[in-house]
């Protein structure tokens, strides 16, 4: 009973340092690129690695954006193209171009991207929920997270969890 | 409180292979009635079980093998004998002891199960008192100790206090329920009850003391029964698991390094350090194989872990169906997988009722057949290759193709139309489809028509084959195919179009190559003639919707696959040949694809898909055939109205070059792209949605030369005769020659003036000359 009891308080007690430290980061990182004309942005954390584009095999019976598989050190990760998730017609690959491995919960998944921009630090402050007309009601797909003002610009900041989602 | 945890898991172990020995002895007991040995070890495992579970605090377990206890000692002594009567009730009580020692298992322990043990116990006790002995034999217990195992019965008595004790307060609480629902019951446990009273009432003093006496008790029975064992540790699956990865990451390694050491063996022929290295790697081959091996074998179970449970469900069976029917089983010791282990299982259950209720006939149809009274159902086991095979072999009526096919058309599973075309293997493995069934009525047996459709989705699932041979009137032999291991396998790799897959050898029969000529079509459905068969035909290319680049030539390959009960022809463009690969998943985001299966690396750490057979077979159905349609697509190139359509390609390291070129082309007024190497002009060509009306191509480049990439280009069947004009400076003969070969139209040496080069263009672009 007693060991039940101290669980359960170690818990809320868990609970609440969590909190606190929700409200003493205040400053996100993100890692920003850009797909076509646009600069996006994923959380640093999630960013598994970045690598120069390399050879991959294609997977039958997937939409187009799914480009293939690609063998990373003996892991194999789906490749999806970036602009032809967004709606873009796909270019060919430049010098610029890079592989981002993205992960989050068990999922990991490698997207081409256009060209890296730079490492971004943003305040909490100046993140900033997208505009409803972004955002069909409740929708957990919805592939942006929030809009992250900047001192010139604004960034796009994409939902991991949306971008490993399978939706096919 | 993890002592205990560790204990009940310890005895659950103990207690669950003790079972399967106890089935087995049991039927094998009712054969031979008189054999003591055997009862004294059945008797040891029911009076193992009670001690530990007492110790336990198991109590609803604990009070069913002490019912049990009683009446296998009676019968040990020889003071009841066994009928079939009295097997059917103790087989009963052990069936609800595997059942409480499962909840065990799942929940921690046996008194939340709705498993009622009142109704076995009232009828064990029955048995034992039946012979009206108790009291006195109870006695004798307590008096005079038998002479042989005088250690055993000493703790045995202390036991049955304990458990007295313990079942007398149980009773109490039952009792007081079952008085509103079961008058009669009652009367028997109350009874029952008295005489534990009485009993117990002689010694109640000491009940710690005696509590702890059980687990002693279990340690000498427990060293005599191991000691006939063989040396083993227990160790975790997972462990195995994760042992079995770890050689998976190594066989790609070695398969890595085979093709490096190809590489450069026709690179550095005849140094003298290859050989060394040769050594090297066919060491470390070798090894990585052994060690594959190895672990594979550390992970294979007896077949014998099944077949166990067949004796007692036939035994069951036959009394319930009233057909006399014996189990032979042989080769129990061949080895599987225990992944595979696990998943036969069920399939055998099936396939053994059904040739219990369908295969084996009444002993008075048999006797008018002239068959001996009793059916026999052979069980087999044995290795073929890198398979096992299992057999079930039964001498009944055997399978009856005009009933199948009737039943078949009743049910609608087939149309008359496929009956009409159907062979006989085909006939058979109509009992497979869902819904079949040839029973005229549900029984407890059979007759729901799923039986056979688990036996196939679970073999298939597997990746076995499954073949059926009958004769009407003479039995029926059912053969399963499975391979030994899931996680690494044989494959063999093949091409179609620029992609390559590998197909688990286990489902590949063989490979043949036919002339496009001798594939007919039916009902659009192409299929080959292969010997006196019918088999159908799918392009890989067309299942998984590839785009057609390459001209298939006059010969196609064919894969001919078997899966289950059915045989399928895949077409394909090239066989690479054969190769170990590790099966890896494809990951949540891409898993479940259809006629995907997984993926492997291959030597060259490129990904290579490994194909589904069973999915691809379905795929293949409703996939529309076109070998025959094939090519002959409309000529390229529209007619082009203004010289800007044309679309001409360079392709030359030398930036100076390109420039010299694109000036020479300008007054031809076309459109022009550059590339500066050959794979960047190969993507081009790929990937473009324009067609290029011509190409000029220097020799020299990195990464891909001129020759190979004019080699490349001819490879599409659209690009045949696209004019491809070399541009170099290499005049010899056999650079021209080679040129030639590869397919290029022209050959430009450099240098050159801008008119020629223009004209030549010109030529080839068919414009008009001035």
């Amino acid at each position: 009973m007693s060991e039940k009891l101290q669980s359960i308080l170690q818990k809320q007690q868990k609970q609440q340092e969590e909190s606190m430290q929700k409200k003493s980061e205040e400053i996100m990182q993100l890692v920003g690129f850009i797909i076509g004309d646009e600069e996006l942005a994923v959380p640093i954390l999630n960013i598994q690695e970045i690598i120069k584009p390399i050879e991959y095999t294609k997977v039958p019976s997937v939409p187009d954006y799914v480009l293939g598989v690609f063998n990373l050190r003996g892991s194999i990760l789906p490749l999806i193209d970036l602009r032809r998730k967004f709606g873009l017609s796909s270019i060919l690959q430049t010098e610029d171009t890079r592989y981002i491995v993205i992960k989050a919960e068990n999922s990991e998944a490698g997207f081409v991207i256009d060209k890296l921009t730079q490492a971004i630090r943003i305040k909490q402050d100046d993140i900033e929920m997208p505009p409803v007309t972004f955002h069909k009601e409740e929708d957990s797909s919805n592939l942006i997270s929030a809009i992250g003002k900047m001192e010139e610009s604004i960034v796009t900041i994409l939902n991991v969890n949306a971008l490993l989602k399978r939706d096919f | 409180m993890d002592d205990m945890q560790e204990i009940l898991e310890d005895f659950l172990i103990e207690a669950f292979e003790l079972i399967e020995q106890l089935d087995q002895d049991l039927v094998e007991l009712e054969n031979n009635p008189e054999d003591l040995e055997l009862l004294n070890s059945i008797f040891r495992v029911a009076h193992t079980i009670k001690g530990s579970s007492s110790f336990l605090n198991l109590d609803v377990l604990t009070e069913l093998t002490h019912h049990m206890e009683d009446v296998l000692n009676k019968a040990r002594k020889s003071e009841i004998t066994l009928t079939p009567q009295i097997m059917d009730t103790v087989l009963e009580s052990i069936d609800l002891m595997k059942a409480l020692l499962f909840s065990v298992r799942d929940t921690g322990n046996d008194n939340n199960a709705d498993i009622n043990i009142a109704p076995t116990c009232a009828k064990l006790d029955a048995i034992s008192k039946g012979e009206d002995i108790k009291e006195s034999s109870e006695e004798k217990e307590e008096t005079k100790p038998q002479e042989e195992e005088l250690q055993e019965d000493y703790s045995d008595m202390s036991d049955e206090d304990v458990e007295a004790e313990i079942e007398r307060l149980l009773q109490e609480k039952r009792d007081e329920k079952k008085k509103k629902k079961q008058a009669k019951s009652n009367e028997i446990t109350e009874e029952n009850q008295k005489k534990e009273k009485e009993q117990s009432s002689n010694k109640p003093k000491d009940f710690q003391k005696k509590k702890i006496q059980p687990k002693e008790n279990t340690a000498p029975v427990k060293k005599s029964s191991s000691s006939t064992l063989e040396q083993t540790i227990r160790v975790e699956v997972k462990r195995l698991d994760h042992l079995m990865n770890l050689i998976g990451e190594l066989v790609l390694g070695k398969n890595r390094l085979l093709k490096i050491y190809d590489d450069v063996e026709e690179r550095y022929e005849g140094e003298k350090f290859l050989e060394e290295l040769n050594q090297v790697v066919s060491s470390v081959s070798l090894v990585t194989t052994d060690l594959q091996i190895a672990v594979m074998k550390t992970r294979m179970l007896p077949v014998a872990k099944v077949f166990n449970k067949f004796p007692r469900m036939v035994r069951d069976l036959s009394r319930e169906l009233h057909k006399n029917i014996d189990l032979k089983i042989s080769g129990e010791e061949t080895e599987l997988d225990k992944s595979i282990i696990e998943e036969i299982g069920d399939p055998l259950v099936h396939i053994i009722r059904n040739s219990c209720d369908h295969g084996i006939e009444d002993p008075k149809d048999r006797e008018k057949a002239g068959k001996p009274e009793n059916g026999t159902i052979e069980l087999k086991a044995y290795n073929e290759g890198n398979a096992i095979v299992i057999e079930i072999v039964d001498d009944g009526k055997g399978l009856d193709t005009n009933m199948l096919v009737e039943k078949s058309l009743e049910k609608g599973i087939i149309t008359e139309r496929e009956a009409d075309n159907m062979s006989e293997k085909e006939i058979f493995s109509l009992i497979f489809k869902p819904g079949f069934s040839t029973a005229s009525s549900v029984t407890n047996v059979s007759g729901r028509g799923v039986g056979m459709d688990v036996v196939k989705t679970n073999i298939e699932k597997l990746n076995g084959i499954i073949d059926i041979d009958s004769e009407l009137g003479k039995g029926t032999i059912i053969r399963l195919k499975i391979p030994l291991t899931l996680a690494i396998i044989q494959a063999l790799l093949v091409g179609t179009q620029e992609e390559y897959f590998a197909i688990p050898l286990s489902s590949v029969l063989e490979t043949v190559r036919v002339p496009a000529e001798d594939i007919y079509s039916i009902e659009g459905k192409d299929v080959l003639r292969l010997r006196e068969e019918i088999l159908p035909l799918v392009r890989l290319s067309d299942v998984f919707d590839i785009e057609e680049v390459f001209d298939s030539g006059e010969n196609l390959y064919i894969v001919v696959i078997a899966l289950a009960d059915s045989k399928l022809g895949v077409v394909v463009d090239t066989l690479v040949g054969q190769e170990e690969i590790v099966i890896k998943s494809l990951g949540d985001y891409l898993k479940g694809i259809k006629g995907i299966a997984g993926a492997t690396i291959r030597g060259d750490g490129r990904v290579t898909l490994i194909i589904d057979v069973g999915a691809l077979m379905e795929l293949a159905r409703d996939t529309k055939s076109g070998i025959k349609k094939l090519s002959n697509k409309e000529e390229l190139g529209s007619v082009k109205k203004d010289t800007k359509d044309y679309q001409v390609l360079i392709v030359d390291d030398s930036k100076t070059d390109r420039t010299i070129m694109q000036k020479a082309l300008k007054p031809l007024g076309i459109s022009i792209t550059e590339a500066t190497n050959g794979v960047e002009a190969l993507q081009l060509i790929k990937s473009s949605d324009t067609n290029f009306n011509a190409i000029l191509i220097d020799i020299e480049m990195p990464r891909m030369d001129g020759y190979t990439l004019a080699g490349e280009i001819r490879k599409y069947s659209r690009y045949k005769y696209l004019p491809l004009i070399a541009v170099t400076s290499r005049t010899s003969k056999s650079d021209r020659m080679r040129g030639v070969e590869v397919g290029m139209t022209e050959y430009i040496t450099k240098p050159y003036s801008l008119e020629y080069l223009a004209n030549v263009v010109k030529k080839n672009l068919k414009l008009p000359m001035e």
